[in-house]
């Protein structure tokens, strides 16, 4: 079959029941659950395209879009232009969210320097991200469509700007199915504000439900309702689990709907996640040099401590995880805002990357960050706003970086103009950063569908190239 | 878990054929259109701009002809001489049809079909679904089911236990379970029309409104804030509550269509009927700084032309927005033409007054007269006499009365919006605003030596929160930011020597940092300006005064409206003063403006009373008593509702046919225009109206059977066409289509009455079927597709949490008004923007139906998420139903179902009767039905236990809770314990069990 649909039949499901018969009695309890399961458990393995480099993916979203000028992309012809305005043949027709096309231009606001072996230049308010630099892949032409935090933020994880499509984890759970059954496969943290682009970011779309992304709270439990309720203790909840199987099992043999085995199992993996998440949440068991390296704090949530529990998450079996940072969008007093989040972020972005290396997991991991888009050469100043010093949205250039998972390290790729505002080398656009995320789990986005309301959808819409340029 | 589509159905429905169907020729319609349709259309299909090799598959007449290469595709009866067969056999990868690089393969089923289908003689057949449904010979649901269940050598199940059937039937129609009373009633009633009467008692139900409403409004992508990043609250309740009211009155559906498509274009259209048309204004509203509202409007569009194919149609309409459909025949421009239709309309929010508002007004000023007549006994002492001060005001005031000369443009010129000139000389805007509004008035005919020019910002009635701007998103509503504001005489910049205004605020950041002033307007930079903030619905105005005098023959103003969201004057009057002492700004009416104008003498005592009046009420002396008065006379704050609103004639909006579907890149402006495919649009105004009607016209092929497919869906889990939203040529050919037409001409020809179809379905034996599933059933046909039983299926996220509370003895049957906000865990709605917080209702709210949830789209309800509700961003015609262990989890834990089992317990225990009588009524509540005699053991001895462990000596200890935020309420409350009630605590266990059956949630 030529179309990509690994949806689980419902030929298998007959199967089981034919094989089965109805006559529970003959069946080992365990053994019957097992089969049911296999025969409709969306979530079972599948094989992709192709051999995968990549097993998950670790995608850290800085919402908001950090400054690609003041932080990755060095312009110094910036600083030279400062307070003239850009000319009109470079703005073209862009349309902007606060500022005038004709804002004068702002320098970079940050020292930059060079460091590791590939000589990567960066700003000095990521110490951190400066020691791996060898070990990633830094992409400085990434560009988008959209230049509004939702849309935007949408489009990067759905391919289309308007909520309703699939997003990447929910393609990548569709195509590859989950190595656990005791964690959700697809797992989002969110350490900031609350985000623009809202449940759409991690919603399955058209897809099956069940590929949502489950959130993890950073306080109480961190899935919705995995705690008892108080009054209940361990022996309570086992003898009523055990009564609700036994009385379900009793109805299964009265109307033999196979769907009833589903729950069955269902509240076997519900009583597991019980115990699964309180221990994925508990770093007792993590060294402190492991919470220095990441800067953690075991009790408080916080980025670092999301990104300590996305590399916990992975070594479990799930496989995808985002972990969005919102509050990049440095409107007004961007040295300010870039100094705040970075002290946020830099240390754990980069202990991610050195702590999967350390442990053999770099190698099988894909770990992206990057925002929704770059912001603009030209200053953001607007008195009726109290606004100064800051830079709006810039959707023609920004940066992100990748690292391990089928990524060559130590490289940079792509290229803006000597303003940053146009890409003047090896353009790479959202479409093309997702056909690459997709090929490294093993897909050929074009033929990764799923069939809705009349047409095959794919996450790339009909666009898309993967970054060659870019793979191991 | 099941799937939203259903890609082998017509496979399926392909075999079941193959098995009684003994000729080779294979039927077009249901199997070799699916395979063109899929694997060639996309190249070979009605889109003339991605056609390949100039040859067409869809058209017979095209496909037999020579194509571009010289081969013809199709030579009927001759395979070999068919290109088309010759390349899908072919094994070279430049010949071979499909392409290799399309990555799309016929299976050697498909290729079989395709060669019997040309080796008989490549019979075409019109799209079932574009022709005009008919009845047959058969004349009854069961009917066509056993006709086709006999075919495939199956029987009908018999009918389903009583309790089944009233829990069936009760949740299918209401939405809600039965009472145990109800079962009990059903069960013992022997009366040949038992089913008959209880059917008739749940559609005449209030709840029945309710539940229906639901599966509407999923189409209707209702919710009750705006989505995208700011997701703020929108007042739209009132068309949930219409729909309501409109299905429990049985609004004929062409009506229920009519009305929500173009209620308000009705002669005479009723405020109902206005409200209606809220079925469109539920897309989103894109809130976020800085964007482009009229891209975003755009989009709202191109959802309203998808819901609209998808809800009305069953056709994938917005497949066309970018290019002509690739399978079905809808081109680009014809996208474009059903779009215009539904462009031409302002969307406003309509003010709902209270029924006896009128007598609210009447008793708020006969109160203001009663505080103003005391005003004067409130003047200070200390400050001397009131008339005194009166006097020296009128004075003041009189002296600084200059007669103004309103002026009337002689012409007017806008980027965008349309400017009207109104009979008091104030220009009234309209129409879509931009981020950067420019307005260009000239005047002529001037008065000589202007001394000052005088800009009134008012009021009005059809702007947003009454004016004076247009803003209508981002900003507060009625906003306006004036950048500039620039005059010229006879082509000279006019410089001012000072500016004034009545009242100036800002909405955006402390006020000492970011003034905004008149003056502010004329200072050449954009950026700043002059705002009122904060008091929409009221006149404010500025002065500006020339450094010289003007005396010219022309004046030119200019203003520039602005910020990062459109806010343009919405009302507004230019007038002029010759008066040598200039003028400035002053909060006065007109009428008491004028009033001051009139020598003291003169002044007649009620125009004297008014002044005075005037002057009580704006001096500061009185401040404080004066602004009871002031609240008094605002008018009172109402609901609203969000509608449409046809387009004036001189103002209609230009639809534009836009290249790959992108805003940006408008091509050509088109006109509306019905579907070709389907039944003309009767002669007469091409408008919103015409269209509803042509929607639901009799002789519209498509509506009435999409209408009962999605009502059999309901019903039975399935649609006769799995893909309710698509009847096109990718869509799944019907199971039963004799059945399927029937139903949509009984459907046209009961007055499209649904309570009608309802009834003719549930009472059908086939839907009083039993739902046992038999060996010899899975082995003929394990998808149920010819209904030989009644499908199981798990009930709706809703009516889980509805019935629950029911049998729980605490839903609320409270009906309509404001969504409310029952208890959900802290940080699910945080998640969103501006990390909002949920406070949860108390009282009754907490547990009212499902179907008044304030519904968030970008953080939506925990609870109905995890049970495949929608979120209310796009229209859906099928929701999935998944099976998942954070399903379990919420059973077991969300707070809902603590405290249902909370409920049940505590009235369990305090039931008379020993633990069978009290386990068999508990069984009653939770499943309806009578517990089966190998059903009570494992309950006994589970409360027994419970009974044991919860009243000995080594009771268990409490169990923390470790769910942060805000605490569960504890299932098992300490005080229970402290007063050693064992029995409520093994009640309350044993009901916590029951809710987590399977059967608890599911329909049997």
């Amino acid at each position: 079959m030529s179309p990509f649909i690994p949806q689980p039949t419902p030929i298998a499901r007959r199967h089981f029941l034919h094989d089965c018969g109805i006559g529970l009695g003959k069946i080992a309890f365990a053994g019957l659950l097992t089969d049911a399961f296999a025969a409709s458990n969306p979530f079972a393995v599948k094989q992709p395209h192709f051999t995968p480099k990549a097993k998950r993916v670790i995608h850290m979203f800085m919402a908001g879009a950090p400054s690609h000028l003041d932080l990755f992309d060095y312009k110094p012809a910036l600083a030279k232009l400062e307070g003239k305005p850009l000319p009109p043949s470079v703005i073209g027709g862009q349309r902007y969210a606060f500022i005038r096309p004709d804002a004068a231009v702002m320098g970079p606001q940050f020292k930059f320097a060079k460091h590791g072996q590939c000589g990567a230049e960066i700003a000095e308010v990521l110490p951190h991200l400066a020691e791996v630099v060898d070990d990633i892949c830094f992409v400085r032409s990434v560009k988008t469509d959209q230049f509004n935090h939702a849309p935007a933020q949408i489009f990067f994880n759905t391919g289309f700007s308007q909520p309703g499509r699939p997003s990447l984890g929910s393609w990548a759970l569709y195509g590859l199915g989950a190595e656990t059954q005791d964690l959700p496969a697809f797992v989002v943290m969110s350490t900031g504000n609350g985000l623009s682009g809202g449940a759409a970011l991690w919603s399955s779309g058209f897809l099956p439900t069940v590929f949502t992304g489950t959130l993890f709270r950073g306080k109480g439990d961190p899935i919705l309702n995995v705690s008892s309720p108080a009054g209940v203790d361990a022996k309570l909840q086992r003898d009523t689990l055990d009564l609700v199987s036994t009385l379900n099992r009793q109805q299964l043999a009265a109307v033999g709907d196979p769907e009833i085995s589903t729950r069955l199992a269902n509240y076997e993996m519900a009583y597991r996640l019980q115990t699964s998440a309180p221990d994925l949440m508990d770093l007792k068991s993590e060294s402190q040099a492991t919470l220095d390296l990441y800067g953690c704090k075991p009790d408080e949530p916080s980025f670092a401590r999301a990104c300590l529990l996305a590399r916990r998450m992975i070594e479990r079996g799930v496989r995808f995880v985002n972990i969005y940072n919102e509050g990049w969008d440095a409107h007004t007093a961007l040295v300010g805002n870039h100094t705040t989040n970075c002290k946020k972020t830099d240390q754990a972005s980069a202990a991610l990357v050195l702590d999967l290396k350390q442990r053999g997991l770099l190698d099988d991991t894909l770990v992206i960050w990057g925002g929704e888009f770059g912001r603009t050469p030209m200053v953001e100043t607007n008195p009726a706003l109290g606004r100064s010093m800051g830079r709006d949205h810039h959707p023609q250039a920004f940066t992100m970086w990748m690292a391990g998972g089928g990524i060559k390290g130590g490289l940079t790729c792509g290229a803006t103009d000597e303003m940053g505002f146009h890409i003047v080398e090896n353009p790479v656009h959202v479409h093309d950063v997702q056909a690459t995320i997709l090929h490294c789990l093993g897909f050929d986005h074009e033929r990764l569908t799923y069939h809705y309301a009349g047409r095959d959808f794919r996450l790339t819409d009909v666009h898309g190239h993967v970054v060659k340029d870019i793979l191991v | 878990m099941s799937n939203r589509t259903c890609a082998f159905s017509w496979l399926i429905a392909a075999s079941i054929a193959a098995a009684s169907a003994a000729a080779d020729a294979p039927d077009f319609n249901r199997e070799v259109r699916p395979i063109l349709s899929r694997y060639c259309f996309k190249c070979h299909g009605p889109d003339d701009k991605s056609r390949k090799g100039k040859l067409r598959l869809d058209v017979r007449e095209s496909a037999t002809k020579e194509a571009k290469s010289g081969a013809i595709a199709i030579v009927p009866g001759k395979t070999d001489e068919s290109e088309l067969c010759v390349r899908i056999f072919s094994t070279d990868k430049d010949d071979a049809m499909p392409p290799p690089e399309t990555k799309q393969e016929l299976t050697a089923e498909q290729k079989d079909i395709l060669k019997r289908w040309i080796a008989t003689g490549a019979d075409y057949q019109p799209h079932w679904a574009f022709a005009a449904p008919r009845k047959g010979a058969l004349d009854s649901v069961d009917a066509f089911i056993d006709a086709r269940l006999a075919k495939a050598g199956l029987q009908r199940s018999p009918e389903a236990d009583r309790a089944t059937l009233i829990r069936r039937v009760s949740y299918d129609l209401i939405g809600l379970p039965p009472t145990p009373e109800e079962v009990v009633a059903f069960e013992t009633d022997h009366a040949p029309d038992a089913y008959k009467r209880l059917v008739d008692r749940l559609i005449a139900s209030p709840q029945y409104g309710e539940r229906w409403a639901r599966k509407w409004l999923d189409l209707a992508r209702y919710a009750d804030t705006n989505g995208y990043e700011k997701d703020r609250e929108r007042p739209i309740w009132p068309y949930r509550d219409w729909v309501v009211r409109a299905l429990n009155a049985d609004m004929p559906f062409d009506q229920f269509t009519i009305e929500q498509i173009a209620g308000d274009m009705l002669p005479n259209a009723t405020l109902d009927q206005k409200i209606a048309t809220g079925f469109h204004r539920n897309t989103m509203l894109n809130e976020e700084g800085g964007i482009d509202p009229l891209e975003f409007r755009f989009h709202a569009m191109t959802d309203r032309v998808a819901t609209t194919g998808a809800t009305w149609l069953g056709l994938t309409t917005g497949c066309a927005q970018c290019h002509t459909h690739k399978y079905d025949p809808i081109t680009h421009r014809e996208y474009y033409g059903m779009m215009a239709f539904l462009d031409n309309a302002d969307e406003l929010d309509l003010d709902l007054p209270p029924a006896d508002a009128a007598q609210q007004q009447r008793d708020r000023e006969a109160r203001a007269q009663k505080l103003i007549a005391e005003l004067p006994a409130k003047w200070p002492v200390e400050k001397g006499s009131v008339d005194e001060a009166f006097h020296a005001w009128m004075e003041k005031e009189s002296a600084r009365t200059v007669a103004w000369t309103a002026l009337k443009p002689a012409a007017m010129k806008t980027n965008l919006p349309l400017l009207t000139i109104q009979p008091d000389l104030s220009i009234l805007g309209s129409g879509d605003i931009t981020k950067s509004d420019t307005y260009e008035l000239k005047f002529a005919s001037l008065p000589a030596k202007i001394t000052a020019i005088r800009l009134e910002a008012l009021p009005d009635d059809s702007l947003p929160a009454h004016g004076p701007g247009l803003c209508y998103y981002e900003g507060p509503k009625g906003d306006f930011f004036m950048g500039e504001f620039q005059v010229s005489a006879d082509g000279q910049a006019v410089k001012f020597a000072s500016t004034t205004e009545s009242y100036a605020n800002n909405n955006f950041g402390k006020k000492k940092d970011t003034p905004v002033s008149a003056e502010a307007a004329t200072d050449g930079d954009p950026q700043t300006g002059w705002s009122c903030a904060d008091r929409p619905g009221e006149a404010h105005e500025a002065v500006f005064i020339p450094q010289q005098p003007i005396s010219a023959a022309q004046l030119d103003v200019k203003m520039i409206f602005g910020r990062h969201y459109a806010c343009p004057l919405g009302r507004f009057r230019i007038s002029v003063t010759t008066d040598p002492r200039g003028a400035e700004a002053r909060e006065m009416t007109d009428a008491i403006e004028a009033l001051l104008a009139v020598p003291e003498a003169q002044l007649t005592d009620a125009q004297r009373g008014k002044m005075r009046e005037h002057f009580l009420l704006t001096a500061p002396e009185l401040d404080a008593a004066a602004k009871e008065i002031r609240a008094l006379r605002q008018p009172s704050k109402v609901q609203t509702t969000l509608v449409m609103r046809e387009r004036p004639s001189e103002n209609p909006r230009a639809t534009f046919l836009r290249n790959r579907g992108e805003y940006l890149q408008p091509i050509d402006r088109i006109d509306p225009a019905a579907l070709s495919i389907l039944n003309p649009l009767p002669d007469g105004p091409r408008n919103r109206l015409a269209f509803a009607r042509w929607l639901v016209a009799q002789e519209n092929p498509l509506a009435a059977r999409v209408i009962v497919n999605r009502a059999w869906a309901a019903f039975f889990g399935k649609g006769i066409v799995r893909t309710t939203e698509d009847f096109g040529y990718q869509g799944a050919s019907p199971t039963h289509p004799e059945l399927l037409d029937w139903l949509a001409v009984e459907f046209m020809e009961k007055g499209w009455s649904q309570k009608k179809l309802h009834r003719l379905i549930v009472t059908s034996a086939t839907y009083r079927q039993a739902s046992k599933v038999t060996p010899a059933m899975l082995a003929k046909d394990a998808e149920n597709s010819l209904l030989a039983r009644f499908p199981r299926a798990r009930l709706e996220a809703e009516m889980i949490r509805d019935g629950t509370l029911r049998a729980a003895g605490l839903l609320s049957l409270k009906m309509g008004g404001a969504p409310v906000r029952p208890s959900q865990p802290d940080g699910v709605s945080e998640v969103a923007y501006g990390s909002p917080k949920w406070n949860a209702s108390g009282g009754e709210d907490r547990y009212r139906r499902s179907l008044y949830t304030f519904v968030k789209r970008t953080a939506p309800f925990a609870l109905y998420n995890t049970f495949d509700a929608p979120t209310g961003e796009s229209c859906i015609p099928r929701r999935d139903v998944s099976n998942t262990p954070l399903q379990a989890l919420s059973l077991l834990n969300d707070v809902v179902f603590v405290e249902a089992a909370q409920a049940l317990g505590k009235a369990l225990a305090a039931a008379p009767g020993d633990d069978d009588a009290k386990l068999k009524a508990a069984f009653r509540n939770v499943l309806g039905r009578a517990a089966r005699a190998d059903e009570l053991p494992p309950l006994r001895e589970f409360v027994k236990a419970q009974r044991a462990r919860f009243g000995g000596s080594g009771a268990p200890p409490l169990g923390e809770n470790k769910s942060g935020g805000a605490p569960l309420p504890p299932l098992l409350d300490p005080k229970v314990f402290a007063g050693g009630d064992a029995e409520t605590a093994a009640w309350t266990a044993l009901a916590r069990a029951l809710f987590n059956l399977d059967e608890a949630i599911t329909k049997s």
